[in-house]
């Protein structure tokens, strides 16, 4: 599963950066396309705004096939204060070009899995597929608007996996 | 009768708490950094260790907060750190501000307990931090 998981980050991370060079985050001393594993990243006491924070949660697999199928449930949590430009006013138009980016950075609903373990990574012989997202609410806290989207990723359990 | 003495006296302030911290069985405390990685694909995956390094910041003083019953709540704690040993090593790492090294601090160590960072916050007088506080809580015990 794990190589599901990375592949679908290190595609949405690399969509994300074509889409939109300039949302980026500075983490760990790096400046990075605006995504980030919560899971691969220090806790935080609170998530990150204006970048995308995915998270996995559920986990199902079906054994009743040739191949065994995992579908991983993963939630992509978002938040906005606006810009300081507009003092904050913005925020509504911040939430909905990351609505319209997470949607770009959706498609196409599948990606070639790789090994990331191996350097350079490794193709394996079958994709990780995912279907579409289901936006949630957004979220008002004060002067912050957040929106989360679930999304099932599904991959076939390889040789080695 | 007024003060003639050379000394600066905006730091004063400065000079008393680290004094108050001391005398309050002042010890350090480690801010364990994170340094940049260039590896950044297999960092991002939680694949290669991130290089650490242990900021030695001292006086400070732990205190254990006022306890409030919370279902599954956990106990938090308050590091009282001294500003003048933080901005020493704002200097020594030549990070912009205190605010930028705690931002890359995974964790404080105190002792052998190691607590994760909740919320920090500043007192300062004429205009100049004296003291930081950091809200923290206890770190899970992490595999070998």
């Amino acid at each position: 599963m794990q190589n599901a998981k990375d592949s679908f980050y290190m595609a949405l991370r690399n969509r994300l950066a074509a889409i939109n060079p300039e949302r980026t985050i500075l983490l760990r001393g790096t400046v990075r396309p605006g995504i980030l594993v919560e899971e691969a990243e220090a806790t935080f006491a609170q998530l990150p705004t204006d970048v995308f924070v995915v998270r996995w949660l559920g986990l199902a697999l079906d054994m009743d096939l040739a191949s065994s199928m995992a579908a991983e449930e993963c939630e992509i949590l978002y938040q906005t204060c606006g810009t300081q430009s507009f003092g904050g006013l913005d925020r509504g138009r911040c939430l909905s070009a990351m609505d319209e980016e997470l949607k770009s950075m959706l498609q196409p609903f599948f990606t070639p899995k790789l090994n990331y373990t191996a350097t350079p990574p490794a193709a394996m012989l079958t994709n990780v597929f995912w279907d579409e997202p289901a936006l949630a609410s957004a979220v008002v806290q004060r002067d912050q608007l957040s929106r989360s989207a679930k999304v099932t990723v599904y991959s076939y359990q390889e040789q080695g996996e | 009768m007024s003060d003639t003495a050379p000394r600066n006296p905006v730091s004063a302030p400065q000079r008393m708490a680290d004094a108050l911290l001391r005398s309050m069985t002042g010890t350090s405390a480690l801010l364990r950094v994170t340094g940049a990685n260039a590896d950044t694909n297999m960092s991002e995956l939680g694949l290669v260790a991130t290089t650490f390094a242990d900021v030695v910041v001292s006086p400070v003083v732990l205190r254990k907060l006022r306890p409030t019953w919370k279902e599954a709540g956990e106990s938090k704690w308050e590091l009282m750190i001294s500003a003048t040993g933080v901005q020493q090593q704002v200097n020594a790492l030549d990070l912009a501000s205190a605010q930028a090294l705690f931002a890359m601090t995974l964790a404080v160590t105190v002792g052998d307990q190691d607590y994760l960072i909740e919320s920090i916050a500043s007192n300062e007088a004429f205009g100049q931090v004296y003291l930081y506080r950091l809200l923290l809580r206890k770190a899970h015990q992490q595999a070998v």
